[in-house]
């Protein structure tokens, strides 16, 4: 399982098992004990010291080191372990968190300086500095093996100007740093366990955090205690977090109910009505940055990221056959069908919560089958007409097509289920072995993030091999602009030539449903779609 | 004696030798890649490529052949390429937790099955007879993973008896370790109380009609001594037999009781690594498991060739 059990290209419901994406419990946090998430953590007199907190997990964290970590698990628990230069606040902006304020960016865009907090120790006792921010940084550009790399931009050297401050270098302006720097990217690493460790620091991580490793035991939980050392340590109620590794959704749910477990992530929708009719228990749901969609295969011809080619079909040539097949699907009905009407539909990359959203990024093409039905006509395609979509083969994902499925019918559309298993579809994905795939991404604050990787031409994620010269244009001008208006306008416009485009049909943005114990108080759910239990504690 | 002793020995080790090239190349014959499932939503092509030649998933075939089967042999397994934790590590923390399952399911089993044999054929034809009839036809048509669940809603969620999930070790608190390993060994055990009770009870039926039991019947001995000590004795050869032969169905039903019950046993390790592509783990769990077999077999055949004398002159013949 899956999984993701590792944050990564999903195939679509395998979101509802696997990936629970970005999301915030802010002021529009619903939650059914009528309790939202406390944005600061849990005040202090209203909760107990000590404790342990169970947090059961839908899958497994991959490396428990930030420079080569690729799971959205293996965050949540990077979480409480290892804070990060900058950090998310409830209504997605980004605040300093090791770093003492923003980044300061040269006119040219080029040079960004980062001054950082003093008086902070690793959890080995060694110092926080600039020095090591600059081994983590060149450590995560230059480790072979390093998911970072991408992340972190055209970045051409970092300086540790003086103890609290770096200079970061650019080769050509990147807005979307700050963002990654508020990510994995931003988690900064013990030097000397680094120099001790080598490739191994996983095993053993030391950063700043509330907690430190304790122990792992393999495909099962990952024990954490409270660092004193850390800085902040008073904050920290409880004396240690056990993340337990819990794949099926019912028996999470279960282990809530029966007390064993105080917090579970990525709650199915169906379970989620028995949590919130649980006294004790209470559901938190956040929106999230993600999306789930259709991809088609335009261009994926010799395997992603190499040169789009030109794949001999009706549905690839001809933009009136995905723009006929968006038209056939009736997003909302399809959400209230299969999801309880627990998610949101989405006709774009970028979140209407991101603070770069406007109209025209949202802008999307409604539910009308008889114009789908005109548009096959006019495309001289025999109807119906037949399509073969990949999916992974969990129940949940097989359940999405096959309504996805009963709901393009009407449209014109004979959609055929290819259910495969999902490393299986990944390969296949890669290969440009398909027509039509279920695909999700879990989302990023930074819409760069969301966009550039997808459906520019040289993405490394572009499945589908769409290649379009507009497009990529708007995303370069996007990725260097300082500026948020512009930026926003920008991405309205690669929604517009999107929509005209349709490599992707979007469907809908998932909400992170959490199910925490009422006995908790301070756990949180953000953007990032982290949760969130460093600074929790028990009800007095 | 000895010939025979060299060539069962010969015979074990091409077995296994055997055993780990079909896995191996089974294991890269699955679609998917290791490297690439990794890599996670990145997708990086130069991380990928980097994970590929850091587990030598580059190299071919039968070079990675060549240095799997030479570091096994000096017990280094390598380590997962999921949480490059050592296989060896992973591989002796999980094996204990599922034969303590195991063990645990087995004593369950015979407790509950022994017993409620021995009463349905007591008690042939009442109430008594019927219930446990049912109760070994539940047993046996109750998929595992619907019992393992119902088990929790009722008994942990429902009744707070039992912890829904988790392992605490042996040494670390054995009483933790019992509560929360009794629950997973009534699940797994089900089953096989079911077959052990038919059997006991077929068993049981035919010594009672036996004429030794007539015997002590007609010499006026106590009834409970003659079912308990006559007749439960000479039923309980074919048993244990049985329940030998169930310990196989026993470990498989493990890798589905683990993982209702998140036991980080050998059954989850297997089904985690494959679908992660774990390939050094896959490896190092077939490798395990194989040798255990081909072991017991070895050790039951030279018993056997002990035992009797006509299995070993007829091997040597052949």
């Amino acid at each position: 399982m899956s999984h993701p059990r590792v944050a990564r290209l999903l195939a679509v419901p395998v979101a509802a098992l696997v990936l629970a994406a970005c999301s915030s419990v802010g002021s529009d946090a619903s939650s059914s004990g009528g309790q939202a998430s406390d944005d600061v953590g849990a005040a202090a007199g209203k909760v107990k010291s000590g404790g342990t907190l169970t947090v059961a997990l839908s899958a497994e964290p991959d490396f428990l080191d930030p420079t080569l970590a690729g799971s959205l698990y293996s965050r949540y628990v990077f979480n409480a372990m290892c804070q990060k230069l900058y950090d998310l606040d409830s209504s997605v902006h980004i605040q300093p968190q090791l770093a003492k304020s923003m980044p300061q960016t040269s006119a040219d865009g080029k040079t960004v300086t980062i001054k950082l907090r003093s008086g902070i120790v690793f959890a080995d006792g060694t110092p926080f500095n600039s020095a090591a921010v600059k081994t983590t940084l060149e450590r995560d550009l230059t480790n072979p093996r390093s998911a970072r790399v991408s992340e972190l931009g055209p970045i051409a050297s970092v300086d540790a100007t003086d103890p609290t401050t770096v200079t970061i270098h650019l080769k050509t302006p990147f807005a979307p740093l700050t963002a990654a720097l508020a990510d994995r990217s931003g988690m900064i690493m013990s030097p000397k366990q680094l120099q001790a460790k080598g490739d191994d620091f996983g095993n053993a991580p030391v950063c700043v955090g509330p907690f430190k490793l304790a122990k792992r035991v393999p495909q099962n939980s990952i024990e954490l205690v409270k660092d004193p050392k850390f800085y902040d340590a008073k904050k920290v109620h409880l004396d240690r977090i056990v993340y337990r590794i819990i794949t099926d959704g019912s028996i999470r749910a279960a282990n809530l109910k029966s007390g064993d477990a105080q917090v579970a992530d990525t709650l199915g929708t169906d379970d989620v009505q028995s949590v919130k009719s649980d006294t004790n228990l209470q559901v938190l749901e956040s929106p999230s940055l993600g999306y789930q969609g259709v991809t088609f295969n335009v261009g994926n011809v010799a395997g992603v990221g190499k040169a789009p080619g030109k794949i001999n079909q009706p549905y690839a040539k001809d933009a009136r056959i995905r723009q006929a097949f968006e038209l056939a699907i009736d997003r909302k009905a399809l959400i209230d069908n299969v999801f309880d009407g627990l998610f949101d539909p989405a006709c774009g990359p970028i979140s209407p919560d991101s603070e770069y959203s406007t109209d025209a990024v949202q802008q999307c093409r409604g539910y009308d089958p008889a114009q789908a039905k005109k548009l096959l006509a006019q495309a001289g395609v025999k109807t119906p007409y037949s399509l073969k979509m990949l999916v992974t083969n969990t129940p949940a994902s097989l359940q999405f097509a096959q309504a996805l499925q009963a709901m393009v019918k009407q449209g014109g559309f004979d959609l055929k289920l290819d259910p495969v298993e999902f490393t299986s579809l990944l390969d296949q994905q890669d290969k440009g072995n398909f027509s039509v795939l279920q695909l999700g991404w879990s989302g990023r604050v930074d819409p760069d993030a969301n966009t550039t990787n997808f459906v520019g031409t040289k993405g490394s994620q572009n499945v589908g091999g769409y290649s379009n010269p507009t497009v990529d244009k708007l995303l370069g001008q996007a990725r260097q602009s300082q500026d948020t208006a512009e930026r926003g306008k920008l991405y309205g416009q690669v929604q517009a030539q999107l929509q005209k485009d349709d490599p992707l049909v979007y469907l809908y943005r998932q909400r992170n449903l959490t199910g925490v114990s009422k006995k908790v108080s301070g756990v949180q759910v953000y953007a990032d779609g982290l949760i969130r239990v460093a600074f929790a504690g028990y009800a007095k | 004696m000895a010939s025979y002793l060299v060539r069962r020995l010969g015979q074990s080790l091409v077995t296994l030798v055997l055993a780990t090239m079909v896995v191996f190349a089974g294991v890269r014959a699955l679609p998917g890649d290791p490297a690439r499932a990794l890599a996670g939503e990145q997708n990086d092509p130069a991380q990928v490529a980097a994970i590929r030649e850091k587990y030598g998933l580059d190299d071919p075939v039968w070079v990675q052949y060549w240095h799997y089967l030479t570091r096994s042999l000096s017990g280094d397994f390598g380590t997962s390429v999921r949480t490059n934790i050592p296989v060896r590590d992973m591989l002796a923390s999980a094996l204990p937790v599922t034969i303590e399952l195991s063990v645990l399911a087995m004593i369950v089993a015979a407790l509950i099955g022994v017993l409620s044999g021995l009463l349905a054929a007591v008690r042939r034809g009442r109430p008594a007879e019927w219930f446990a009839n049912g109760f070994a036809l539940l047993g046996l048509s109750v998929p595992n993973f619907w019992l393992g669940l119902m088990a929790i809603l009722w008994l942990s969620v429902g009744l707070g008896l039992f912890p829904a999930s988790g392992f605490v070790p042996f040494r670390e608190d054995p009483a933790a370790n019992l509560h929360h390993l009794a629950l997973p060994a009534l699940v797994l055990g089900a089953g096989l109380a079911a077959v052990i009770m038919r059997q006991t009870r077929s068993s049981m039926l035919d010594s009672l009609g036996t004429d030794y039991i007539r015997t002590a019947r007609a010499k006026g001995l106590q009834e409970r001594s003659i079912v308990g000590v006559h007749a439960l004795r000479n039923s309980l050869i074919v048993v244990v037999t049985i329940a030998g032969l169930q310990l196989g169905a026993l470990i498989s039903g493990a890798v589905v009781t683990e993982r209702i019950f998140a036991l980080p046993g050998f059954g989850k390790l297997t089904v985690d690594s494959v679908f992660q592509r774990d390939y050094p783990v896959i490896q190092g769990v077939v490798l395990v498991t194989a040798s255990a077999y081909i072991v017991i077999n070895l050790l039951v055949d030279l018993l056997y060739g002990l035992i009797d004398p006509r299995i070993r002159v007829a091997g040597e013949v052949a």
